[in-house]
């Protein structure tokens, strides 16, 4: 269990509530860990989040290697505009799609 | 013309306090929202290059950062104490599904720098590399 990810699971559904507000060379080595519990619907919370850089960018695209190996489908929420902004520029949103919190109730 | 400088160890937990320094000072610049956000992104970028790729990681080898605003200009220069660079990589880098097959996961920074400043330049030589970042107040900021 990280302290920089906060987990949360029902069904096939894991929720991890990203809890640094940078993701960052300081925290990635951390949150890249967890992708190797993800389940087949995964979704990063950004919502805490404030910061994100290319050294974040890649521990998230940990996640979205293993999601493709495995055939699980990750979805990002609570994305900020400057965050969604940067994703774009990368095509992050291609791999990682927005989902609302509404639509993730649907699996409780 | 003002000035500010800065001079970290080469570690990663020191980018914080330029980015957060970088922050404070978009702000009194007179830079939106969005703009000190993209301030602080290219800024995070070019240390983080200076720290691996310029000094290798080696805490001993300093990142000198240097601010200095002038009329409406935004000046910050980023220097380690590195060999220099032979060819930085300036291209467009986005994540696509043959970079996730071959575990490209890196690289994004000199990419995301070209689109978020409003110009920039990278001088190299073997007593290290300096890349400098310039932002200009617009109109339309408060």
């Amino acid at each position: 269990m990280s302290d920089i990810i906060r987990r949360e699971e029902f069904g096939d559904v894991a929720v991890l509530h990203i809890t640094s507000t940078s993701v960052d060379a300081v925290s990635a080595a951390a949150i890249a860990a967890e992708y190797e519990q993800m389940r087949p619907i995964t979704v990063l919370d950004f919502s805490e989040v404030s910061f994100i850089n290319s050294g974040g960018i890649s521990a998230l695209l940990k996640f979205v290697v293993s999601a493709r190996k495995s055939g699980y489908k990750l979805f990002a929420m609570n994305v900020s505009p400057h965050h969604q902004k940067i994703f774009k520029m990368v095509e992050m949103s291609r791999f990682m799609p927005p989902i609302d919190e509404r639509d993730l109730a649907e699996f409780r | 013309m003002q000035r500010i400088e800065l001079s970290i160890p080469s570690n990663p937990i020191f980018e914080r306090v330029v980015r957060a320094s970088a922050a404070e000072l978009g702000i009194a610049f007179g830079f939106s929202d969005e703009r000190v956000e993209d301030l602080k992104l290219a800024i995070s970028e070019a240390v983080n290059n200076a720290i691996d790729h310029g000094n290798h990681g080696e805490v001993n080898k300093l990142v000198a950062v240097v601010f200095e605003i002038d009329g409406e200009k935004l000046e910050i220069r980023i220097s380690d104490q590195g060999s220099g660079m032979e060819h930085p990589d300036i291209s467009r880098h986005v994540i696509d599904e043959q970079s996730l097959e071959s575990g490209h996961l890196r690289g994004f920074g000199l990419y995301l720098i070209s689109e978020l400043v409003d110009d920039y330049e990278v001088n190299s030589s073997q007593k290290g590399t300096v890349l400098t970042l310039r932002l200009y107040r617009r109109e339309e900021q408060s």
